[in-house]
């Protein structure tokens, strides 16, 4: 006998019933993204870096010292491929959070005026530029937060608040009529 | 309203994302030390005003232990480390 | 007609009129008044009663800082109390109503208190109603709140939405007059992020009433100029109708922006007010300052206003404040009033001047009566003259407005509001902003500069001087020439005397001259204290009109200058900000994030209710058809696991994934067990200890490879377990090699229990579950049938043959789902969390009910797990202290009622069998209580005095709240299963 278990995003009920059109704000959902916390080792901790830093469809985001996420929005890779190839490394522990996390992001013109009702870090392109990532709390809920793009960022949250922080982000994007899609639908 | 605490890892954050645990000057005994020094870490703490230093926890972004040196009167801030790294500053001085 | 609309001027839109109502009455209005230039243009001077007398008033400044003016604006829901109508913008369909009369502001019954006033006078609460002292709080108080009092609050909730929001700049302006546009212009120029914020919906401040021309165009029309430039710099922020009204610890300032607080009917897209959290990394404070009322007999009948405010109607609203206006001054800034209002063709009976003489000239025909002072008023509800004295001389004039001038004030709030006190300054005859460093700095006016060129250069050299000290090229500021500017000298007055009628200091809050005497005498000598005596000061507007006066007064009273007194201490907020600006969007279903669980959507659908805890909503119990109430729930689902299996959400488990070398050394430094050799693929129950050597938490920590472990908390500790372990790792041991990260939210994780979980879980787990194959406590990674991966724990927290499957929250569900159909056959359910208490307690497992925080592992029955052979655990070394071990510690125990059916409840407390409720015959208390089905019984667990010696003792259970005794017998606190069968089946 062979189960068939559907996988379910904890934010279909949030998403169900928007409108599809993106407007010019909009926050994308993905779906199955692929995402691993690696943790480096004492001493480990440049070797590491640098070896996520090459991986072809990875994004690296920045937690804390020696500690990162590295997140495929579009999913492509297998967690315990992943995981074995870091694994081989030696000076890392990585375990798959692809569950544990909702990736999002948000974007748009306004996107700036939105976040500064959410968190408190200065957006300013001089100061958290493209490319940089940091956890940091988000409605309330501790997040990542990583500059995809001048009007573009993603949000890493967890699971268990990622509603509470979706209806948040909405509701603070309202001036903006934000509006809210999973990726490819 | 606010006040701010600039972590060495994360950048400058509001103190929303910190939990404070009190004076970090205290040393852990090894087991087999006096009841006094066992008494005096875990009960006794002097409370002082000025300029001390505290253990900050960024629970809401690197989740290091820091330790700030600020003026608990003013909270004038005059630094903040890594707690692992705190013993060995301290020695440098 | 007295006060009424000129035919031009002012920066009103004739083009657009507005209608509104005070009291119930229409007016017309302009785009561009507020609602007191609007009203006053309408000839209605009289806007309010005073707080403690009903005295009628008028409008005695055209700014923030206004005591009387005090309305209740909007209707409804939205009804606001206590607005200044100084303050508030007029709009189409705006409401006004007045506060604090009865049974209208014309006859307003409660002005018999003014005859009252001998009474009434300073700390009269304290002395008046003191006897008899039951008379407090049934007559006197409830008559006082009646009689004394500001507007209403409405007791509907608000339908309105806030915000808040962050802000980032290296310049924070608060004020956009003079010098703050000026500060601006300078910062932005040199390329600086910029925040300009100003309390007015219109900028410009005072120059938006002057009428001196700026760089060759009419002021306001510069203010215009500049404010263009400013709103097209990307690097410019321009707020207006933003009051920044506090400076908090380093450099944040608050702020509340009124996004529409002047609509009639505010968007829901949009928040009605906005709060501010300024991080900046300079600011200059552009304030302003505060025209001094002038304080003699009767100088708060309506009509009598400072000289600002009537030039500020004057020149910016078009609105005469009179037909005859006299002024009243001890400086240059009465002159120039007079002067415009004579431009304007404004009748000016007379300028009284305090002075004896000056280089002031009065306008052509004006009569100047100098060294002369007001000692009383004339007029019912409006001012109809007065009567000046000099040199021994009393002479009546005729007037239906008095412009007064009592000199100068900085407005030095914000920079004294963390400790800083402000600084006397005999040459300003003002209380000046103190040093507070190069972060923030005053300028213009409220830097206590008196002219207005003076003011615009001090703005841009601020500036220029932080731009520099930022590192930015700061634009020299092009000299802005100013025509026509006058001298805004003056000579202190503090008060006028020979009164013939109250000289009122505080208008608010009704005091006058004599009684801050009275507390000088009483001994309420310190200023804070004469504030608190004499309610000086305590007023909405917290003393911002006569705090200064205060000052000086008692000062002159004392023969010691202002600087001796001092001013009361400032606090924020600079003027009121509203409890919903405060909350922003935390209402609602936004007042706290929610946590679900991965199982949230299985539990809805098989019926379940929630119960929060923490921020997570847990599963309860899952009622079905005809089931009376939780009870029949709970009891049906504890027969069924016992009997049958149940299935139970436990995915609110802390989980935390560890890695390291020194992971193993490090789990046996946190628990007081042993756990160097616990073997791969097993999982072992642990007990963490405080420093203290009381119990912390309780929970399993599995072995899945060499380095690799996972450890599970207590639901309501997950967050503290984690704190701990990355306290203990990083300060304690940082040379261990051990990494660690919560996996909570990853892990779907229900627990299977029950004596035919086996059968169910072979059906979905294709590994091979025999106890031989799969024993007690194993823990390892399997494949559900098909494909999946999950992790499997053999552990029980029911006392039954139970099993903890964690599968990746997503497929959590749809795995949950397959269980139950697995198990239909075997007549699974769903249990909740009530179930699964019943469930522990009947096995004489502890949670924090038991684990309060005062319980040592040898209170609960765990002493045998003290790894004592450690060198060191967390916890260790005070954990054999006396006082931890002593022989008559409360000791778990289980109580079983003599009668089944009499009920238990915890937190009751337990005494010997005849002894009489004390503190001394305190034997311990209930800890956990439920009805057990399996028993048919209600039971509980409870911490009693040597209770391990004590089994078969007849106690009782005494329930003071509840007034229940219920004899109980001391028992093992394992009801069921004691030998583990079921546990190892």
């Amino acid at each position: 006998m062979t189960l068939h278990f559907l996988h379910r995003h904890v934010l279909e009920d949030h998403l169900a019933g928007f409108e599809t059109r993106p407007n010019p704000n909009h926050v994308t959902v993905y779906r199955r993204p692929l995402i691993l916390s690696v943790l480096a080792h004492a001493g480990q901790e440049a070797a590491v870096f640098a070896h996520l830093a090459g991986m072809p469809g990875m994004d690296v985001r920045v937690c804390g010292p020696g500690e990162w996420m590295i997140v495929s929005a579009a999913g492509s890779r297998r967690a315990e491929e992943v995981a074995e190839e870091l694994g081989a490394l030696g000076g890392a522990s990585v375990i798959d959070q692809s569950d544990g996390k909702v990736l999002l992001s948000i974007g748009g013109p306004s996107v700036r005026k939105i976040l500064a009702k959410c968190l408190a870090v200065d957006l300013h392109p001089d100061v958290f530029a493209e490319g940089q990532s940091a956890n940091m709390l988000c409605c309330h809920v501790a997040a990542n937060l990583a500059r995809t793009g001048l009007e573009m960022f993603e949000i890493t949250v967890p699971r268990s608040l990622a509603g509470s922080v979706f209806e948040e982000l909405m509701e603070m994007g309202r001036e903006f009529a934000l509006t809210a899609s999973f990726s490819g639908g | 309203m606010a006040s701010l605490i600039t972590c060495p890892h994360c950048g400058t954050r509001p103190k929303e994302e910190f939990a404070i645990r009190g004076d970090a000057e205290p040393r852990r005994p090894s087991a087999g030390d006096r009841d006094e020094a066992w008494l005096g870490y875990v009960y006794t703490r002097d409370n002082r005003k000025g300029r001390i230093h505290e253990y900050w926890h960024h629970a809401g972004g690197c989740r290091r232990w820091l330790v700030v040196e600020r003026d608990n009167l003013t909270h004038a801030v005059y630094g903040v480390t890594d707690a692992a790294q705190f013993p060995k500053a301290e020695a440098a001085e | 007609m007295t006060s009424y609309r000129l035919d031009a001027g002012g920066a009103v839109n004739r083009a657009q009129a507005l209608e509104f109502s005070f009291d119930g009455r229409s007016y017309k209005g302009l785009q561009g008044d507020t609602l007191a230039s609007a009203l006053l243009a309408n000839d209605q001077v009289l806007m309010g009663r005073s707080f403690k007398y009903h005295r009628p008033r008028g409008p005695v400044t055209a700014g923030s800082a206004e005591p009387n003016a005090l309305m209740t604006i909007g209707s409804g829901a939205r009804a606001e109390p206590n607005a200044r109508a100084t303050t508030v913008e007029l709009y189409q369909g705006l409401v006004a109503a007045s506060q604090n009369r009865w049974p209208s502001l014309n006859h307003d019954f409660g002005a018999v208190n003014s005859l009252l006033s001998p009474f009434l006078g300073a700390g009269f609460y304290y002395k008046t109603f003191m006897w008899p002292a039951a008379f407090w709080e049934k007559v006197y108080e409830p008559l006082i709140r009646r009689a004394a009092g500001l507007g209403k609050l409405v007791l509907q909730a608000d339908p309105d939405r806030y915000e808040k929001s962050w802000a980032h700049c290296d310049l924070l302006v608060v004020g956009a007059g003079p010098a703050g546009l000026m500060a601006a212009l300078v910062a932005g120029r040199a390329g600086m992020r910029v925040i300009l914020a100003d309390e007015g919906f219109q900028a410009g401040g005072s120059l938006l009433c002057e009428s001196a021309s700026v760089g060759g165009q009419p002021a306001a029309a510069f203010a215009g100029t500049v404010l263009d430039e400013l709103a097209g710099l990307p690097n410019v922020t321009l707020m207006a109708r933003t009051t920044v009204f506090g400076w908090y610890d380093d450099m944040v300032f608050g702020s509340v922006e009124r996004v529409q607080k002047h609509l009639a009917s505010p968007s829901p897209d949009l928040p009605v007010e906005r709060l501010w959290r300024i991080v900046a990394k300079r600011a200059i404070l552009a304030s302003g300052a505060e025209e001094r009322p002038l304080v003699f007999g009767g100088n708060d009948r309506p009509g009598v206003m400072t000289a600002t405010a009537a030039r500020t109607y004057l020149n910016r609203y078009g609105v005469a404040v009179g037909g005859k206006v006299a002024v009243f001054t001890n400086g240059g800034a009465g002159y120039r009033t007079a002067a415009d209002l004579a431009v304007r063709g404004v009748e000016v009976t007379a300028i009284i001047d305090a002075r004896g003489q000056s280089s002031d000239v009065g306008p052509a025909g004006v009569r100047v009566i100098r060294n002369a002072g007001v000692i009383s008023t004339r007029g019912k509800r409006r001012i109809d003259g007065l009567v000046l004295e000099r040199s021994g001389f009393e002479e009546a004039i005729d007037c239906d407005a008095l412009a007064m001038s009592g000199g100068w004030s900085p407005i030095v709030h914000l920079m004294c509001q963390r400790g800083a006190k402000p600084v006397w300054s005999d040459e300003a005859q003002a209380f000046l902003a103190p040093d507070v460093g190069s972060g923030f700095v005053a300028a213009g006016s409220s830097a206590g500069l008196t002219s207005l060129s003076a003011c615009l250069r001090d703005g841009a050299d601020k500036a220029a001087t932080i731009a520099a000290e930022l590192g930015f090229s700061a634009v020299p500021a092009v000299p802005v020439e100013v025509e026509g500017e006058y001298d805004a000298s003056f000579a202190p007055v503090w008060y006028v005397p020979g009164a013939k009628d109250k000289a009122f200091v505080d208008f608010q809050n009704d005091v006058a001259v004599q009684e801050l005497g009275i507390a000088q005498r009483e001994g309420f000598r310190h200023i804070e204290h004469t504030k608190r005596y004499t309610t000086a000061g305590m007023a909405t507007d917290q003393g911002k009109l006569g705090g200064v006066n205060t000052a000086g007064i008692v000062a002159a009273m004392r023969g010691v200058t202002p600087a001796e007194i001092g001013t009361t201490t400032f606090r924020p907020f600079y003027t009121p900000v509203s409890f919903g600006a405060l909350a922003g969007a935390a209402q609602g279903s936004h007042a706290a994030p929610v946590r679900t669980s991965p199982l949230h959507g299985w539990a809805k659908k098989n019926g379940a209710s929630f119960v929060e805890s923490g921020l997570w909503y847990r599963s309860a119990w899952f009622g079905r058809d005809g089931e009376k109430g939780w009870r029949d729930s709970v009891d049906r689902e504890v027969r069924t696991v016992r009997a049958h299996a149940g299935l139970c959400d436990v995915s609110t488990l802390g989980k935390i994934e560890i890695f390291g070398t020194g992971a193993a050394e490090f789990l046996n430094r946190i628990y007081c067990n042993a756990f160097l050799r616990l073997p791969i693929g097993k999982a072992r129950y642990g007990l963490m200890l405080r420093e203290d050597g009381i119990v912390f938490d309780d929970g399993t920590t599995s072995r899945l490879g060499d380095n690799h472990y996972v450890m599970t908390t207590t639901t309501a500790y997950a967050a503290e377990v984690m704190t701990h372990l990355e306290f203990c790792a990083q300060t304690f041991w940082p040379e261990l090699d051990v990494r660690f990260v919560s996996v909570s939210d990853q892990w779907a994780q229900m627990s299977l229990a029950g004596p035919k979980a086996r059968i169910i879980m072979s059906r979905v787990v294709q590994d091979d579950l025999s106890d031989a194959a799969f024993p007690f406590l194993s823990a390892r990674s399997v494949t559900l049938r098909g494909w999946l991966k999950a992790r499997l724990f053999r552990i029980s927290f029911s006392g039954e043959l139970a099993y903890e499957l964690a599968v990746p929250a997503g497929l959590g569900e749809a795995v949950a789902d397959a269980i139950m159909d697995a198990g239909r056959e075997e007549g699974i359910c769903a249990y909740g969390v009530e179930a699964l208490n019943v469930l522990r307690i009947e096995k004489g497992f502890v949670t924090h009910s038991e684990l309060d925080g005062r319980t040592t592992a040898d209170d609960v029955g765990l002493g045998r797990m003290m790894a004592m052979q450690k060198p060191d655990f967390i916890g260790k070394r005070l954990s054999t202290r006396f006082g931890l071990t002593a022989a008559d510690r409360l000791q778990l125990v289980g109580l079983k009622p003599v009668e089944p059916d009499k009920q238990i409840q915890a937190g009751a407390h337990l005494l010997k069998e005849h002894a009489q409720p004390s503190l001394a015959n305190d034997q311990g208390f209930v800890s956990s209580a439920c009805f057990s089905p399996t028993l048919d019984s209600f039971v509980a667990l409870a911490m009693l005095k040597s209770g391990r010696e004590r089994m078969g003792e007849r106690i009782n259970v005494w329930d003071a709240l509840r007034r229940v005794e219920v004899p109980v017998d001391v028992c093992s606190p394992v009801f069921v299963d004691p030998d583990n069968i079921k546990l190892h089946a």
